[in-house]
């Protein structure tokens, strides 16, 4: 019979016999009652005695746990239950009459010993009361049970082995070869002693001692294992639903007797200690979550990324990160320049700068010219101009020039050290080298998230995993696929060439439209509508969204890998813009230099204009008080500022609009007329000719990274494009958000994005790179305004530090800074910098290599283990086929049994022998003993075949001679 | 006069207003135009092919499509012989003008749905110029029967006279000249067929469901009949196959192929093992 089955009516039969003893005390219970009518007051006396008693079983008891482990006491106390159930029955009845005899006090034992339990379990009552009401339900129920197991006092252990038997049943098996014959040989002394100790309970005398320290002991064991088995749950075997039951109950049983342990004083203390844990860990748990919940659109992402891979929630991830350096750009801008301006500043209409004009006055408030950013929105904190170039203001003293330098200066220096930042992380997370060669092993093994408890979750966690899976075949595929390399790269070359044209075409297109809005804004804008005006902007926006699609379709000739083909497409994409901007920004300085014109002459007659006044209304007296007239109706210069500014707002307003609006057609219209007409339509849209559209991640990006271009660039001049931006990012993250979920299809070629994070960010750093390039070059060679921004009347905009740096600080500093601006200086210093970024770069290049070295070890090295393995598989195998013929020649004139053993015992073989050919290396003498230790079992049952052994303590025989660990196995087991 | 001049006005009208969206706009919509264009060229070389060259041909020689077609297998294909026909059929289909048959590849699909299965009755619905008929006709075993509804008078002239130069006479091909509706709820009565091995759906994409309704009502379907639909993904018939879907009541298999004759348009055919009624 096999040893689990055995367990299993060992168990079996223990319940009968507890159930058995519980009908016993229940008589004992009425006994006992009858006896306390009249008993009471003596009870107490008694307690001594009966604690005594106790207490000398115990420490029997506890004797003999010594000899044996616990293990077996328990087994060979079923075992004892089996043998001798009758017998103790008997026995048992026996001292029963014993006790009547006596008196009261020897029949009233068990009955006391449960009151003493109802006592302490009170204590611990009122104490838990103090602690948590909460606990009030369960431990009534826990002290239920503990009375129970009080009155069945002998049966309590067995019934606790009885709920240990599956938790064991499986160290049971491990330990049987060793445990099971000393076990049986232990269980006949060991149950005999067990007897004798509770024949001798009613002699016994002790000590006085605390209350049943064995039975807490046993509770703590078998708690502390269920906490071990709830810990280590997750590497066992089973099935999830075996688990899962087992999980359940263990965590019951921890919960309902973790109370009662400790002693005492401490008893309280432990329970306040296992409480606060608990709390704690479901606060940290909390926490995770919040957390998790905290990161801004993180579910969202995840949903988006399992429905649709990640190279679209790369995008999305691209777009969050986006925001927050928005968001600190939005700060710095809106701190420290536009609400001290707004505060502490002159306020609205104090100054000429400050104030519309007298002739725009009637218009200013008209929403197209709001929209425009014209009117009352150019003569606010939101542009250049309105700022003044008054020194400090406030009862701050706030340095509001230099404030507004310093921030331009800083938010573009903290964009660059931010992009390569993450630049410099992205790398190092890329680490060089192919990671694809246990590609699929990898996903297998540790794709799924074990902290998903949401259904839903799960469900898009099990999608999100299969898209990777079709991802990485589909990686799999075109690696291995070779075509005609000449037609390729001669289709390569013509989408190259036609890539070319349509840019050059989309570029003329563009210098023409300038060409012509600069012959508009000559003859004077007010001649034109509305179309004409924004002609510039339009055809732009248009450009930038059609032209990509046409790159799309032309890249399908390319036939690339899709991660490939996105990068290139995003690199035309890129050209495209750049060109458009770079146009742009052509156009704009020729306007900064007609304005520059303009202030000229504005300037002359300005000086005209203020003698004019003075000469015409006071002839004579110089020492009269300053004429006052309304700032509104002071002639001013055109701030070519305040314009470069405007310009990069329309920008930003006019590309946000397209992009919605691209989004609302081209994907939610579309998507909706495909869906409904789908019905009473003559084919079928959805799979057809509309279809829905896929998520253009290429187009996207970079929109994304041309529109912080722009931001970069106008963010000196217009103090509000943070803002604005962040206004845009944040409203596109929920609108594209939601486009995708609801009307965009997955990509029908999937794949990971995981290299072009990096690329993103590159091409970031060079846009970042592209639009400081005219920011500071306008900065650097035009003067500002004469009359409108912070910086006027000053002859270059940086000259502002210079001014600080004599004015507010000592003058021994602005020596020290002259003199470290001394070239002799400056250069040396230069010259070391570019040593160490040289050094740096060197050692980082060798750290790579030997990083690339190392891995390349370890990867023949594990070839090498691999073929290793093999051999020892195949060796082993090969032992195992001349160990089989020895023993077919010796057993040949043994029994049919002994045959079918040996047949069975060679199909086990090869079953290792593929086992190793796997990869995985099974040690010959431990297969050799797995089979040879069997056939005692399995000569008596052909039929079934317990698992093999896996100890180490037998295996020191040698392969080819199975006859010696036979011998070894019986003389084991007898 | 006076209509002359408010037209004349109206035009000025329009060409002000043309003039006001600069040509650079319009400019800019140039490569939205020609991504359609590359995008959906086979969509556009099946219209001129299918739809202007017809239109063209019918005019000029004042013929139908199906009596070009039968004139050219005539003069070029061996009567007789049915692989002969239908390969004229496909030449003729593929270079000189378009007909929307069921096609060589599949076609294929089909000759090995025939081969596997051996279906003693086929209910053919959209006989059309009667390649398809043929081409089942042809793999049938002997004694097999084929009923081939059309509805158009012509068509099915033409398709008759293909039949039987391909060589099949009336035992093995019933051609019923009715609408597909009317002919299913009475093909017990009228033709005594108790149960369909094979039905092929080739007609209007329109009528596909309802004629799966019918094909269900009429009990003619048994446990392990095959219903065989083309064109269900271009031009397509979503509702027919949403139905086969959700009803359970058929096992579902769309083979996935090229619309016949023109590269670049993906279509499918759906074969519905009908499971028997529960």
């Amino acid at each position: 019979m096999p040893r689990h089955k055995l367990i299993a009516s060992e168990s079996d039969v223990s319940i009968e016999v507890d159930e058995g003893k519980d009908n016993e005390f229940s008589l004992y219970y009425v006994e006992v009652e009858e006896n306390s009518k009249g008993g009471k007051e003596k009870q107490a006396t008694r307690d001594g005695k009966r604690r005594r008693a106790r207490n000398g079983e115990v420490s029997r008891r506890r004797a003999s746990e010594k000899r044996t482990t616990n293990m077996a006491n328990k087994r060979a106390e079923k075992k004892h239950e089996k043998h001798h159930k009758t017998t103790r029955k008997e026995g048992e009845r026996h001292r029963k009459r014993q006790r009547r005899r006596i008196a009261d006090e020897e029949e009233a034992e068990e009955e006391s010993s449960k009151e003493k339990k109802n006592i302490k379990n009170e204590r611990t009552k009122t104490l838990k009361l103090e602690d948590e009401k909460e606990k009030d339900v369960k431990k009534k129920r826990k002290k239920h049970v503990k009375n129970q197991e009080d009155d069945a006092n002998p049966g309590k252990t067995k019934q606790k082995d009885c709920q240990d038997v599956p938790l064991k049943e499986k160290k049971k098996k491990r330990k049987k070869p060793e445990t099971t014959s000393e076990s049986e040989s232990q269980s006949e002394s060991q149950s005999e002693s067990n007897s004798d100790s509770e024949a001798k309970d009613n002699q016994a005398v002790g000590v006085l001692g605390s209350l049943t320290p064995e039975e807490l002991e046993k509770l703590k064991e078998a708690v502390d294992e269920r906490k071990k088995l709830i810990t280590t749950i997750k590497g066992k075997p089973w099935p999830m639903k075996k688990k899962l039951v087992i999980l359940r109950e263990s965590q019951e049983f921890v919960e309902k007797y973790e109370g009662a342990l400790g002693k005492g004083k401490g008893r309280k203390l432990y329970a306040y200690k296992v409480l606060m844990m608990k709390k704690w860990m479901k606060f940290e748990r909390d926490l995770e979550n919040f957390k998790t919940a905290c990161i801004p659109w993180e579910m969202k992402i995840k949903e988006i990324e399992s429905h649709f891979g990640s190279s679209v929630a790369s995008y999305f991830i691209f777009l969050r990160w986006m925001y927050g350096i928005n968001m600190i750009l939005f700060g710095l801008t809106f701190g420290l320049v536009m609400v001290p301006e707004a505060l502490m500043g002159k306020p609205y209409g104090s100054m000429p700068r400050k104030t519309v004009p007298r002739e725009e006055e009637a218009s200013a408030m008209n929403f197209a010219v709001l929209w425009d950013f014209g009117g009352y929105a150019k003569y606010s904190v939101l542009f250049y101009g309105y700022y003044n170039n008054q020194r400090a203001i406030g009862w701050l003293k706030f340095r509001m020039p230099l404030s507004y330098f310093l921030v331009g200066v800083g938010t573009v220096a903290y964009s660059y050290m931010v992009v390569i930042r993450t630049m410099a992380r992205n790398a190092n997370e890329e680490g060089g080298g192919d990671d694809t060669s246990f590609n699929f092993s990898w996903k297998t093994f540790t794709s799924w998230d074990y902290l998903i408890g949401n259904p839903e979750t799960a469900d898009n966690k099990f999608a999100s995993i299969t898209t990777s899976f079709k991802e990485a075949i589909v990686e799999e595929q075109e690696s291995r696929k070779d075509d005609n390399i000449h037609l390729t790269r001669f289709l390569r070359v013509l989408a190259n060439f036609l890539v070319l044209c349509c840019l050059a075409g989309s570029g003329y297109l563009i210098y023409f439209v300038v060409r012509r809005s600069q012959k508009f804004a000559l003859e004077g804008l007010e001649n034109y509508g509305w179309w004409e005006r924004n002609e510039v902007n339009m055809v732009m926006s248009l450009l930038g969204m059609f032209c990509p699609m046409l790159f799309d379709v032309i890249s399908t000739l390319e036939n690339y890998h899709p991660r490939i083909a996105l990068q290139w497409q995003l690199g035309r994409i890129f050209a495209l813009f750049l060109g458009n901007l770079y146009t742009f920004i052509i156009a704009l300085m020729d306007a900064i230099q007609l304005k520059r014109a303009e202030e000229e002459i504005v300037k002359k007659n300005m000086t005209i204009w203020q003698a004019n006044l003075y000469n015409g209304t006071v002839p004579d007296n110089s020492t009269a008080p300053p004429i006052t007239v309304h700032p509104a109706d002071v002639p001013r210069g055109p701030c070519w500022e305040t314009m470069v500014g405007q310009e990069f707002v329309r920008l930003i307003i006019s590309d946000t609009m397209t992009t919605y609006i691209t989004l609302l057609i081209g994907d939610f219209i579309r998507a909706v007329l495909v869906r409904f007409l789908n019905n009473c339509w003559c084919w079928d849209l959805e799979y057809g000719f509309p279809s829905y559209s896929e998520f253009d991640v290429s187009g996207n990006v970079l929109g994304l990274i041309f529109n912080q271009g722009m931001i970069w660039m106008g963010a000196f001049y217009a103090p509000c494009l943070p803002a604005l931006n962040l206004l845009r990012l944040h409203v596109s993250m929920y609108l594209q958000c939601w486009a995708v979920m609801c009307c965009n299809v997955p990509q029908e070629r999937v794949f990971k994005a995981s290299g072009s994070n990096n690329f993103y960010m590159a091409m970031l750093l060079v846009i970042l790179f592209l639009s400081t390039l005219p920011a500071i070059y306008t900065i650097v060679s035009f003067p500002p305004s004469f009359d409108c921004g912070p910086f006027s009347g000053k002859n270059r905009m940086f000259d502002v530090i210079q001014e600080t740096l004599e004015t507010d600080f000592p003058a021994w500093f602005g020596k020290v800074f002259s003199y470290a601006s001394n070239p002799g200086l400056v250069l040396p210093f230069l010259l070391l910098l570019v040593l160490a970024i040289y050094y740096l770069q060197s050692t980082s290049k060798t750290y790579k290599r030997v990083n690339m070295e190392l891995k390349k070890k370890l990867q023949t090295q594990n070839e090498e283990n691999k073929k290793k393995n093999k051999l020892a598989a195949l060796k082993a195998a090969n032992e195992l086929e001349q160990a089989r013929k020895a023993g077919e020649q010796r057993s040949n004139s043994a029994s049919d049994l002994g045959v079918n053993e040996e047949s069975s015992s060679l199909d086990e073989a090869g079953h290792h022998r593929q086992a190793g050919q796997n990869g995985r290396l099974i040690h010959p003498s431990q297969s050799q003993h797995a089979q040879s230790s069997e056939p005692p079992v399995s000569s008596t049952h052909t039929t079934t075949r317990p698992p093999a052994s896996r100890s180490h303590t037998a295996s020191g025989h040698l392969p080819g001679h199975p006859q010696q660990p036979q011998k070894n196995s019986h003389s084991n087991r007898r | 006069m006076l209509q002359s001049v408010s037209c004349g006005s109206r035009k000025f009208r329009i060409w002000s207003a043309l003039k006001m969206v600069s040509p650079a706009i319009a400019l800019a919509f140039l490569p939205l135009l020609l991504t359609l264009i590359i995008r959906y060229r086979y969509y556009f070389v099946l219209l001129y092919r299918a739809v202007l060259i017809r239109w063209v041909r019918d005019c000029l020689t004042g013929l139908s499509r199906e009596e070009r077609a039968f004139q050219y297998i005539l003069t070029h294909a061996t009567p007789g012989d049915a692989q002969s026909i239908l390969d004229t059929f496909d030449h003729w289909c593929s270079k000189v003008e378009f007909i929307s048959n069921i096609g060589p590849k599949k076609g294929k699909i089909l000759d090995r749905l025939l081969q596997e299965h051996c279906p003693i009755t086929v209910l053919e619905l959209g006989t059309h110029c009667g390649y398809s008929t043929v081409r089942i006709a042809r793999s049938l075993p002997i004694g097999a029967r084929i009923y081939s509804v059309e509805m158009d008078e012509r068509n099915a002239q033409v398709a008759e006279k293909i039949i039987r130069l391909a060589g099949f006479d009336e035992d093995m091909v019933e051609l019923i000249v009715r609408p597909s509706d009317e002919v299913i709820p009475r093909l017990r009565e009228d033709f005594g067929v108790e149960r369909l091995d094979l039905v092929f759906m080739d007609h209007w994409k329109r009528c596909y469901l309802p004629d799966l309704q019918l094909l269900e009502g009429s009990g003619l379907l048994g446990e392990g009949s095959i219903i065989l639909a083309d064109n269900v993904i271009f031009p397509g018939a979503p509702n027919f196959l949403r139905h086969a879907r959700r009803s359970g009541l058929y096992e579902v298999r769309v083979h996935r192929a090229m619309l016949e004759y023109i590269r670049g348009i993906r279509d499918g055919m759906a074969e519905l093992t009908f499971l028997g009624i529960k």
